[in-house]
């Protein structure tokens, strides 16, 4: 299979045109008949007490068919740990209560939940709900959370995780150092902000199975909500709705367990639709930092010693922050050969709306943090950026600071040289106009924790026309996750393309495949698939074998036919093969499980072990032109330069590089979600700014494919990788163009002026 | 406040609905099954849920739909279907500007009410045309390359 | 949902001045909505009633009149932006409405709403107050024209009264030497709310010296408001770097701005300083000199 027919085309997704002519049914675009309309009570302050919740004037409001309070639900916690499929065990401390009954942690947590004949209904009665608060003194700070006697949020000490690695001497590696850059940097709060609010619709089926269509980044879901709830595994079914979008604020419990609770209690069929507001009200934000870095570096350039203290604002729930912050911690060093480092990550509880996930998951945060570095040790040595990288880059089979080996290519150098040859020529400065160019390197895991122990299944079957279906519980936020499966089981199968079915994840009828989070599924789901397919393949071939009086590896299956490859004109319809085997009961479909590699935690003292399945290197290069009389930046031209491993489908690989890099950019320039003593001041898409269409210029790409990574066909995962260079390159660039450090995000005007010394 | 009866002529079909005054045109049209036009936002931050009003290309959550009594109304829905897509469609789905989708209808929308206009954009007015649909996928660059495509196959 | 309010559908002006007659104070006019309607959703204001004024006849149309322009109170920012007598006359109208949030709102607002919602960060009020633009208002009982300058009494209020319509705009048609330019600072190219916007006017002679100048400034103060001092400044004067510098730090200090979540007060103050003098550099010397 060394000539593809369909890998490697840019194909057009099979649900592109449903989605563009308005067909495709949205987790809200779904009714039931008899539906009800949910909503939910939130807290309206950031810490208080909760003195006396009384429903009885909203359950008397005409047209309400329930309300239910954390009394009426058993109190009921739900454990916000990492989802999905996954052998390991739970962290008990990460229980988060479904609705909230002696205090609430932070503004927005629910209180009461809502079913009413119509949405209008609901909505008054929230407003009939009677809460009594007695406010008490919050913390908003993690430095100030993290001193004695600050408010608890988190007992005992609202420290919500710790890591550490401790590789070599780091003493002995600053004393061998010439030169010691140390600063602090700091990134905000960001929102995912994808187009699609929250939103499902969950009914009681006549097994007494709780069904709820919902628009989520993870399947597994359904176990968290039987948890919860109470009940058997096997009562409750998710069904995925392709998401409008996800970036990871939909890899945590949105709106299920609520579904599900007024499902079970009203024995009708229930909506919960966020509202913009609520949806940013409700959901997890991409941690903030603060991110202290010592680097010790040879006059050559020779990096002798890192040191990093990261401390990262969980608010006012675990989730997943222990999680983030080890990801952080893993990839605090960057992609270079370090012998002493020293990382300590704190991720810190305060009455802040909660962090969990968001594309980088942790991987972000430092690399602003170390490319920046990297910049400033070049500027102090008089060296080229590139130049100083380069004497430190990781390379094939180097350790890591945790100790793990790299396999795969590392093509950090030509990532690097491609993307900033790709800018052209320089602009010019133009009086108060300075331009300025930057880039930055980075590496990022794909797939989860090797001590997860994660697997993936698909089912791929053939039916007796010679079409192909495709069950995979993969959910598909919008990255192409489906018909990057269905590219694969056309090229094993010889099937056209159009020929191949891939369902929307249900796990009534979808094997379970782990959430489409940790740029995974096209590593994990894909290498399901590829088993599944190349099993029926065998068969196939195996059966032609003996029609043909051929060796099987003599045989290949392309355009619906099998044929004899040194004599293509001997074949045979792929039907008329088909339905030999069908007849001889051979099997014509196939489950496949695929496991990535298991490992053991790492050494919680040390930070030592083998993390991640593999990671993905690459480069983001800018040019931005700085007002340096308004502070304003207009980045002029970027290029991104990445190791995609193979591009399965490059049309998909090209936009989720691009989509990347303008999320990247607005992280860089423009988003803030700016939280005062617990409150969000940005709290719509009014106040909290993403890019438009005309903010930046389209994104060069260029797509290196090593086909050295452990996904199908030797791809890597480049979803969460798109982002995380594209920041530090900015600001990089923004301090090439003014001369002055920057050391936090976004680079605002104000924040460009105070760099130069103007206010 | 009493319901009154008004008519929304949407895709060609003419709707005869009683509502009440506070009722948008955007919870009108996903009532009455339009769910292609898409709520992101409720206040004209997000252009999700743009449609055709006379020929304009609005955000239907700032209408009253009693504003719209009378009003021809184009929804994405109404300019193409899987089978018979309109170019603009046609040609978003294939370059690859289709990530989520949720943005799609409503750029549609605003893509149509551009080339009406102004049949062969630069690529600025096409950005310009698309500025007030967000989209948090793609970096519009592919959904520029697709409109951008309709107006060049137009020109040969 | 929005909350409950009865909707008055009048056909006709007089029948639409008799509603809000009828109806004061608690009753608002509501043409494109894109105001009202996320005002009333975020709870900004609760009206029992809303009466529409988006189609009444007499508010249509952009038409000169006895020496002024005029823009009838339903005419929309898109209707601003494609008409050739504004395009003749005062093409920085066409400059602010193009800045003016995004496509799709520009469809539905008009510049009677935007002026009279009197957000201090009005698009289009600094280009109108540059232009010496008055405000129609029209009652059951009575007409009357109030100077924009007039009109804006703090954040989010006018002299209009609750009864009373901003049926049209009107401004004197600008000298043949009059030069007028828009400028907007925001966080965001499109779709977004202005930092700092402003508009500098130049009325000059043929010998190049000034005749008159204004200098209107928006979200640097509870209203857009002129900077009168830098206006006489540069009045009677050719237009040199100094005398430009000079207006600019005097714009600069006629601010009185606030910090809040878009930007702080010294940052308003020193940007409005940069601005302006580019804006005057602009006009008098051409683009990009500055």
């Amino acid at each position: 299979m060394a000539n593809f027919k369909v890998i490697g085309r840019p194909i057009r997704r099979f649900d592109a045109l449903s989605k563009a002519v308005g067909a495709t049914i949205y987790a809200d675009d779904y009714k039931m008949p008899g539906m009800l309309h949910g909503k939910v009570l939130r807290s309206p302050y950031p810490s208080a007490r909760i003195v006396r919740i009384d429903p009885r004037r909203a359950r008397a409001l005409p047209g309400v068919v329930c309300v239910l309070t954390a009394a009426d639900i058993g109190y009921a916690k739900m454990v916000a740990d990492i989802p999905g499929q996954t052998g390991q065990r739970e962290r008990p401390q990460s229980e988060t209560p479904v609705l909230a009954w002696d205090r609430v942690r932070y503004k927005g947590e629910a209180v009461a939940l809502v079913a009413a004949e119509t949405e209008e209904i609901a909505e008054r009665a929230l407003e009939l709900i009677d809460v009594e608060y007695e406010p008490l003194p919050g913390v908003f700070d993690p430095l100030e959370a993290m001193k004695p006697g600050a408010p608890i949020v988190f007992e005992p000490d609202n420290i919500v995780a710790r890591w550490r690695i401790r590789k070599g001497d780091i003493e002995a590696g600053f004393a061998a150092a010439d030169l010691i850059i140390e600063n602090t940097y700091r990134v905000p709060f960001v929102e995912h902000a994808y187009l699609e609010p929250e939103a499902g619709v969950a009914w009681v089926d006549e097994r007494g199975v709780i069904n709820i269509r919902v628009s989520t980044q993870v399947m597994e879901h359904f176990r968290t909500v039987a948890r919860t709830l109470g009940i058997p595994q096997n009562r409750v079914r998710i069904q995925g709705a392709f998401a409008g979008g996800g970036f990871g604020g939909k890899e945590d419990i949105t709106v299920e367990v609520f579904l599900a609770l007024l499902a079970l209690h009203t024995r009708r069929p229930v909506r919960l639709a966020y509202t913009r507001e609520e949806s940013i009200l409700a959901h997890s934000k991409r941690h903030p930092f603060i991110m202290r870095y010592r680097i010790g570096v040879k006059r050559n350039g020779r990096i002798t010693a890192l040191q990093a203290d990261l401390i990262a604002d969980s608010g006012a729930y675990p989730y997943l922050s222990p999680y983030v912050s080890l990801y952080a911690t893993v990839m605090a060093t960057g992609p270079y050969r370090i012998d002493n480092v020293w990382v300590d990550t704190v991720a810190v509880a305060t009455n802040n709306p909660f962090t969990s996930a968001f594309r980088g998951f942790g991987g972000p945060q430092p690399c602003f943090a170390y490319e920046r570095q990297m910049d400033d040790i070049a500027r102090a040595l008089g060296m080229d950026p590139l130049e100083v990288r380069q004497i430190n880059y990781l390379r094939t089979g180097d350790t890591t600071a945790t100790g793990q080996v790299i396999q795969s290519a590392v093509l950090l150098e030509e990532s690097a040289r491609r993307a900033l040859e790709a800018l052209g020529e320089r602009t010019p400065d133009h009086g108060p106009i300075q331009v300025g160019r930057g880039f930055a390197s980075y590496f990022q895991s794909y797939g989860r924790l090797m001590w997860l122990h994660d697997t993936s299944q698909a089912w791929v079957g053939l039916e007796l026309d010679g079409t192909v279906v495709i069950r995979c519980g993969a959910p598909d936020p919008g990255g192409g996750q489906l018909s990057s499966l269905c590219q694969i089981a056309s090229e094993v199968l010889g099937v056209p393309l159009e020929n191949v079915v891939a369902y929307t994840p249900d796990t009534a009828l979808t094997p379970l495949a782990g959430t489409t989070t940790a740029t995974r599924q096209l590593y994990m789901s894909g290498n399901a698939v590829l088993q599944a397919a190349t099993s029926i393949r065998k068969t196939l071939l195996e059966r032609a074998s003996k029609y043909f009086e051929e060796d099987p590896d003599d045989l290949d299956l392309a355009d619906g036919r099998v044929f004899i490859k040194r004599d293509p004109d001997r074949s045979m319809p792929l039907p008329d093969l088909v339905r030999i085997c069908a007849a001889e009961g051979l099997p014509l479909a196939h489950l496949a499980l695929f496991k990535a590699p298991f490992r053991d935690p790492i050494d919680p003292e040390t930070g030592q072990g083998d993390v991640f399945p593999d990671f993905t290197f690459g480069a983001f290069a800018v040019e931005v032109a700085v007002d340096t009389e308004t502070g304003q930046i207009e980045v002029l031209k970027s290029a991104a330069c990445h190791d995609v491993g193979r591009a399965i489908n490059p049309a998909a690989v090209i936009g989720q590089i691009q989509g990347g890099s303008h999320q990247g950019l607005g992280y860089a320039l423009m988003e803030n979600l700016i939280v005062e003593n617990g409150e969000i001041r940005t709290p719509s898409l009014s106040e909290y700014l993403i890019p438009t269409s005309v903010d930046y210029p389209t994104t060069q790409v260029i797509l290196l494919e090593s086909g050295t990574g452990v996904g199908p066909f030797g791809a890597k995962g480049i979803g969460e990788p798109a982002l995380t260079p594209v920041a530090p390159a900015v600001a990089n660039a923004v301090v090439d163009a003014i001369g002055k450090p920057i050391r936090e995000l976004p680079i605002t005007p104000e924040l460009v002026l105070r760099a130069l010394g103007k206010r | 406040m009493e319901p009154r009866l008004i008519t929304l002529n949407i895709n060609g079909r003419s709707h005869q609905v009683a509502l009440k005054s506070n009722v948008t045109l955007l919870r009108a049209l996903r009532d009455l099954g339009y769910t292609d036009v898409k709520n992101g936002c409720e206040k004209g931050d997000c252009g999700a849920c743009a449609v055709l009003l006379n020929g304009r290309a609005v955000n239907s959550c700032l209408v009253l739909a009693w504003q719209a009594d009378g009003a021809e109304i184009v929804t994405a829905a109404g300019l193409g279907t899987v089978d018979h897509p309109h170019p603009i469609q046609e040609a978003l789905a294939d370059s690859g500007g289709v990530q989520c989708g949720f943005c799609i209808p409503g750029i549609v929308i605003a893509a149509k009410a551009l080339l009406d206009r102004n049949p062969h954009p630069t690529e600025e007015e096409i950005r310009e045309a698309i500025s007030g649909n967000l989209c948090r996928c793609t970096g519009y660059a592919l959904i520029v390359e697709g409109i951008r495509r309709v107006a060049e196959s137009r020109e040969s | 949902m929005l909350p409950e309010f009865e909707l008055l559908m009048p056909r006709t002006l007089p029948e639409a001045l008799e509603m809000l007659a009828q109806r004061a104070p608690d009753v608002m006019p509501i043409a494109g909505g894109t105001n009202v309607i996320p005002d009333l959703r975020g709870g900004r204001y609760r009206p029992a009633c809303l009466v529409n004024v988006a189609s009444l006849p007499e508010l249509r149309g952009i038409r000169q009149e006895d020496g002024f322009l005029v823009i009838g109170g339903s005419v929309t920012m898109a209707e601003v932006l494609e008409d050739p007598i504004v395009a003749q006359f005062a093409p920085v109208l066409q400059e602010a409405a193009k800045m003016l949030a995004s496509p799709l709102v520009r469809n539905r607002a008009t510049v009677a709403g935007n002026l009279a919602n009197a957000s201090p960060a009005a698009d289009m009020a600094p280009p109108l107050l540059a232009l010496d633009a008055e405000v129609e208002l029209a009652s059951r009982e009575s007409i009357r024209r109030v100077p924009l300058k007039d009109f804006f009494v703090h954040v989010r209020q006018t002299v209009r009264q609750p009864q009373e319509l901003v049926t049209a705009i009107r401004f004197p048609l600008p000298p043949p030497g009059s030069r007028a330019r828009f400028f907007k600072v925001a966080l965001r190219k499109a779709d977004a709310i202005a930092v700092v916007n402003g508009t500098v006017r130049v009325d000059l002679t043929e010998n190049g010296r000034c005749q008159a100048a204004r200098i209107a400034l928006g979200a640097v103060a509870p209203t857009p408001l002129r900077a009168y001092e830098a206006e006489h400044v540069l009045e009677s004067q050719p237009l040199t770097p100094k005398d430009i510098a000079e207006a600019a730090r005097l714009a600069g200090e006629a601010t009185r701005t606030i910090d809040d979540i878009r930007g702080s007060a010294a940052y308003r103050r020193m940007v409005t300083e940069v601005m302006v003098r580019r804006t005057l550099g602009e006009i008098a010397y051409g683009e990009g000199e500055n």
